[in-house]
């Protein structure tokens, strides 16, 4: 077990994680981040581009994930779960973190990519929302942060063929999950938020018909790191002409208990929607909104630019999606604009599904309370002049663990929290 | 264009309505509507008007009567808006619109003169009782004597007026020149909805509920039939009896699980229920039942030492034809059929 006490522990690798984690340790203080997936990187890693300025994601995040990663005062915990915090005298934490076994030993793998291509068993990739398929011994993704290999145990059939090919023999099955307990001055809660599951609404077919996706498999099929060479609908695999966006799926809709506006699903889908007239330069896009929320810097700019390329705006809410015998869907909706109800057929249909708070992090705290707010996220006590503050001295918020918020946000929301974070370092020092 | 009227909300609140306000205008409600089509879109257009309280928009329309309240558009609406309940509302609403004597508004709008009103109505049926010294001959003699005079005069001292109003409003006020072509060729519409109410067929999951109600309206008529037109409880003919026997069972097992579906809340159409519904389903559950034990004491030869069960019966059924008949829930039975009528005259001349 290596060191046991460290100045401040971050929960979730993610943008904001990854910034608060290493403004701390700038400033000579030793920090934990603790990931509970195989690589740091979170969403932002996955996107294609970002609103408005529509610079490339996966090449300004990973500058700044590999500061990170390669810093002498951040140690990383990948495929590792936070179990509990408690207080550990009057300012401290004791932390427990169980590290799940990787199968393979991270400083000897070079990420060669032979025991993916040995390996037999396929199984969904995950990191492509299921659209392609990935190896039992597979590395995450290509710009993954540690990119090394890992053996998913679940699907594995152990029959030993990576462990042949392996040149530095790092493939290891005696691993065994490991307990760690961790004295720390402060914890920061960086656990992002979770995707709405379409699958609550079964009006949109989501799971039923095969041409339905969600924004974030548009989103990998857009990215540099995309699962096919251009933007194909899964029914059949046929390059979509007709393209459509429903807005404010899950979102601002009281009937699935979300009442929340997301603020980044308007925005997403209209950089996306931009994006696709650069790939399919042929395609119609849709977007079908309640609202159109353009409300930061540059982005009400960033919609009349997608109007000014063609895409079609129309207001009203998809009611309901049937599919049609050749994979096209029918579209129902109120032409709000004009009072009629109008059928529209598309090859394909994105439902820009919204942000939902994930609750991960009020499992941590047993026997301290962490409030949380009526949408289900962490509580910020006192939200405009302490914005990182939660309803325990000591743990602060960074990012969308505390409510929906877009990438310059999450990141200014991380500089705040790692400031209060530092201060009370000293302060109980 | 009609005059704005913020108050319209508050109005409209006796009527059953929830806090319509909360919409956003994105148009689910219409899109999921099964029974919505490209000429008539609703319900947000109607949730809209009552928002601005357009009353002369809402008056000349004809979709509150075509909405046949699946509860979808309430299930689904993003801000709990309740449109499907307000189409509810509005259809009450226009009921006291068409309604010329205005009694159907203070019915709708208040829950204690629908108890006055059926309070006076039984101290008169038992003090006439009283005057003709509890003869049980005189008094069911006179009981069905009242019945063929209350249905002709209801009809055409309050219903009919109404529906020429209904006309009015929704047909002739915008001057539109109609043929008497279009009125005669769309008569077909009118009888099939009246008869078969055929349109509920089109909401998704509602076929058994269709069956229930046609069971229902088919009980009811043919029990008024039998009782007013074949004088079902001086009836010596085998077959008469049994047939009402029959028809008025029906209409009490169906209005029992009417009120027993609307004190569960199983069903979004039956989550929330106005007293001008709980009177209709309960005295029709009364009538039936009433009228099937007032026959059975007949047959068994008991009726004379119980005047007092056919003097309940008695109460029930002027309630019913005095206030719930012309006033109440009941001329949904009319104005549905009428508007699904004046509809299609509206399309034929349009052709």
């Amino acid at each position: 077990m290596g060191k046991v006490t460290y100045d401040a522990i971050v929960v979730g690798g993610g943008i904001a994680g990854c910034e608060a984690a290493l403004n701390i340790a700038n400033n000579d203080f030793n920090v934990l981040l603790i990931e509970k997936d195989l690589s740091v990187g979170g969403k932002m890693i996955l996107l294609s581009k970002v609103f408005p300025t529509l610079d490339c994601s996966a090449c300004i995040t990973t500058p700044k994930i590999s500061e990170m990663a390669r810093h002498p005062n951040i140690t990383i915990f990948t495929g590792s779960e936070l179990q509990k915090v408690s207080k550990y005298g009057d300012n401290l934490f004791e932390v427990s973190i169980v590290k799940n076994p990787r199968y393979v030993n991270i400083e000897d793998c070079t990420g060669c990519q032979l025991c993916e291509q040995a390996c037999p068993v396929t199984v969904p990739d995950q990191y492509q929302l299921d659209m392609v398929g990935r190896k039992a011994a597979y590395i995450p993704f290509s710009i993954a942060n540690p990119r090394v290999a890992a053996i998913d145990i679940d699907n594995c059939t152990l029959c030993g063929a990576c462990e042949k090919v392996c040149p530095t023999k790092c493939i290891d099955f005696t691993q065994e999950k490991e307990e760690w307990i961790i004295h720390v001055k402060t914890v920061i809660l960086a656990t992002g938020f979770n995707l709405f599951n379409p699958e609550m609404i079964p009006r949109y077919g989501f799971g039923l018909y095969k041409n339905v996706v969600t924004s974030m498999q548009m989103e990998r099929q857009l990215a540099p790191t995309r699962p096919f060479h251009t933007v194909l609908r899964p029914g059949d695999g046929k390059v979509p002409d007709r393209i459509a966006y429903i807005l404010c799926t899950g979102s601002r809709d009281a009937s699935v208990g979300n009442t929340m506006c997301s603020q980044i699903c308007c925005m997403y889908s209209i950089k996306q929607a931009q994006l696709l007239m650069g790939a399919l330069p042929m395609a119609d896009v849709t977007i079908y909104y309640i609202d159109i929320r353009a409300f930061g810097k540059g982005f009400n700019e960033f919609y009349e630019q997608a109007l000014g390329m063609g895409v079609n705006f129309v207001k009203g809410k998809i009611g309901k999606i049937s599919e049609k015998k050749n994979g096209d869907l029918v579209l129902r909706y109120e032409d709000v604009c004009s009072g009629k109800l109008q059928e529209a057929e598309h090859d394909m249909v994105v439902l820009s599904v919204g942000v939902v708070a994930n609750q991960d992090a009020q499992k941590y705290f047993t026997d301290l309370t962490l409030k949380k707010d009526r949408h289900h996220f962490v509580q910020q006590v006192d939200p405009l002049l302490n914005p990182s503050k939660t309803s325990i001295e000591g743990v602060f918020v960074a990012g969308s663990v505390s409510g929906p918020m877009d990438i310059p946000d999450s990141i200014l929301s991380a500089g705040a929290a790692s400031v209060e974070a530092i201060n009370h370092i000293i302060q109980f020092s | 264009m009609g005059t704005l009227n913020a108050k319209f909300g508050k109005k409209l609140a006796k009527y059953g309505t929830f806090d319509f306000s909360a919409c956003y205008n994105c148009g689910n409600c219409t899109a999921v509507c099964s029974l919505t089509d490209q000429e008539e879109s609703f319900p947000r257009n109607m949730v809209r008007y009552s928002v601005l309280g357009l009353e002369d928009e809402i008056k000349s329309s004809l979709k509150p009567w075509l909405c046949y309240y699946c509860g979808d558009c309430s299930a689904y609406c993003p801000q709990e808006a309740f449109p499907g309940e307000l189409m509810m509302s509005l259809r009450r609403w226009l009921t006291s619109r068409y309604d010329w004597t205005r009694l159907a508004g203070l019915f709708y709008r208040s829950v204690i003169w629908n108890i006055i009103a059926f309070l006076l109505i039984a101290a008169g049926v038992i003090t006439y009782a009283f005057h003709v010294n509890f003869s049980l001959e005189h008094v069911m003699h006179v009981g069905h004597l009242f019945e063929i005079v209350a249905i002709a005069a209801v009809f055409a001292i309050i219903l009919m007026p109404n529906i020429v109003r209904m006309w009015w409003f929704t047909i002739a006020k915008s001057g539109e020149k109609i043929p008497v072509k279009a009125y005669l060729i769309s008569l077909r519409e009118l009888f099939l909805h009246m008869f078969t109410q055929k349109r509920t067929l089109d909401c998704e999951k509602h076929t058994f509920r269709w069956l229930e109600h046609l069971i229902l309206v088919i009980g009811y008529l043919t029990l008024l039939f039998t009782t007013v037109f074949l004088d079902w409880f001086s009836a010596r003919n085998k077959i008469v009896i049994v047939f009402g026997y029959i028809v008025s069972g029906l209409v009490f097992i169906v209005t029992f699980h009417f009120v027993f579906n609307r004190i569960i809340k199983s069903k979004e159409v039956s989550r929330f229920s106005h007293h001008s519904d709980w009177f209709f389903v309960i005295w029709l559950f009364f009538m039936g039942i009433t009228a099937f034990v007032v026959r059975l004491y007949i047959d068994i030869n008991i009726i004379e030492d119980n005047l007092w069960l056919y003097l309940v019966h008695l109460i029930i059924l002027v309630q019913w034809a005095v206030i719930i008949v012309p006033f109440g829930k009941w001329t949904h039975f009319l104005y549905r059929s009428f508007a699904m009528y004046f509809k299609k005259v509206l399309t034929s001349a349009n052709q």
